[in-house]
């Protein structure tokens, strides 16, 4: 019988010992990894409450301000109504003559008339203006929800990283939001675009009566 | 007796607006702030409402369903509807108009052309 020898030579054990190290060495490096990638996105989701919260008391203040004007505005719109009511009762006070000889005196009382009217109009279009709060509430309530897809994706990453450890924000926390994502603040054109809705709207009406 | 307009937004802003608006020219306002808080202030007002102006994106109810829901009772079957909304799409203004609405203000509107609008939908 052929008897061969095979001869193995056996591996160093430090050679297996420095694979060991090396595999520890990665395995500490890719939880350090794991670790440093954490450490911003665990900054960035706490950052993110911050954000909205802060964006909440921007529209909580423009909405105080705008109030504050609203009111501002109709105390004047009233004041100017009553300066035209007062501006009768003179008229009707005075003799019937007293204009027909003091010219000077109607035009006075004319032109104060044409000023509360001027001021009665411009206040209505201050009025109008202050609409912009409400299209600026709906695009930072946009802003708001878009900040919060954000967070909740930032968990997904964090809880993923973590082995499902993290600590999930119960939903509770958050507001139901109702907004236009396209709303914007235009006063340009108001004409034409309200003739195209009613256009829009007479057409439909037509339509349906054929039905 | 003055007309009475019920006014629905859950911007408080935009009803505060447009109850002075509608105030100004002679008319009794009820606000409401979502389509949900419309219909309770509904059920507890004594005697007619002349007119909705109601907002489409509200929270709990929007303004599609509130709609749908007044045109439902034989009380809103011919109420003059109008929607305030910052929506411009022509789909919305079909939708709105499907639903029941009589007309449709881009926001933002003037109060000069919403006056207009009310006092020609309650002349009808």
């Amino acid at each position: 019988m052929d008897t061969r020898v095979i001869t193995v030579k056996p591996q160093p054990a430090k050679s297996m010992q420095e694979e060991l190290r090396e595999l520890a060495s990665t395995l500490s490096d890719i939880v350090r990894g794991i670790r440093t990638a954490q450490e911003p996105i665990i900054e960035s989701q706490q950052k993110v409450p911050q954000a909205t919260e802060q964006l909440e008391r921007i529209t909580r203040q423009t909405e105080d301000a705008t109030h504050r004007v609203l009111d501002m505005v109709e105390h004047i719109t009233a004041r100017e109504s009553e300066i035209e009511s007062l501006l009768k009762d003179l008229k009707r006070a005075l003799p019937a003559t007293y204009f027909r000889n003091n010219s000077k005196a109607k035009a006075v009382i004319e032109r104060i008339r044409e000023c509360a009217g001027q001021n009665q109009s411009a206040a209505y279009d201050i009025m109008d203006a202050l609409q912009f709060q409400d299209i600026t509430s709906q695009q930072i309530d946009h802003a708001i929800t878009l900040l919060e897809q954000v967070q909740s994706r930032l968990q997904s990453v964090l809880m993923e990283l973590a082995g499902g450890t993290q600590e999930e924000i119960p939903a509770e926390k958050r507001r139901e939001r109702a907004y236009d994502p396209n709303a914007h603040f235009s006063t340009e054109n108001d004409k034409d675009k309200q003739f195209s809705v009613d256009e829009l709207v007479d057409n439909l009406s037509r339509q349906m009566k054929k039905d | 007796m003055s007309q009475k307009v019920l006014v629905v937004d859950d911007s408080p802003t935009l009803v505060k607006f447009v109850t002075f608006s509608l105030k100004s020219n002679g008319y009794e306002v009820v606000g409401a702030s979502d389509g949900m808080d419309a219909l309770e202030k509904v059920s507890n007002i004594e005697g007619a409402v002349d007119l909705v102006i109601t907002d489409l994106n509200m929270p709990n109810i929007d303004g599609y369903e509130l709609i749908a829901t007044l045109r439902k009772t034989p009380r809103f079957a011919k109420t003059p509807i109008i929607i305030l909304s910052s929506e411009e799409e022509e789909e919305d203004k079909v939708k709105g108009q499907k639903v029941g609405a009589d007309s449709y203000l881009v926001k933002p509107f003037k109060s000069s052309v919403l006056i207009e609008e009310v006092t020609r939908l309650l002349k009808k």
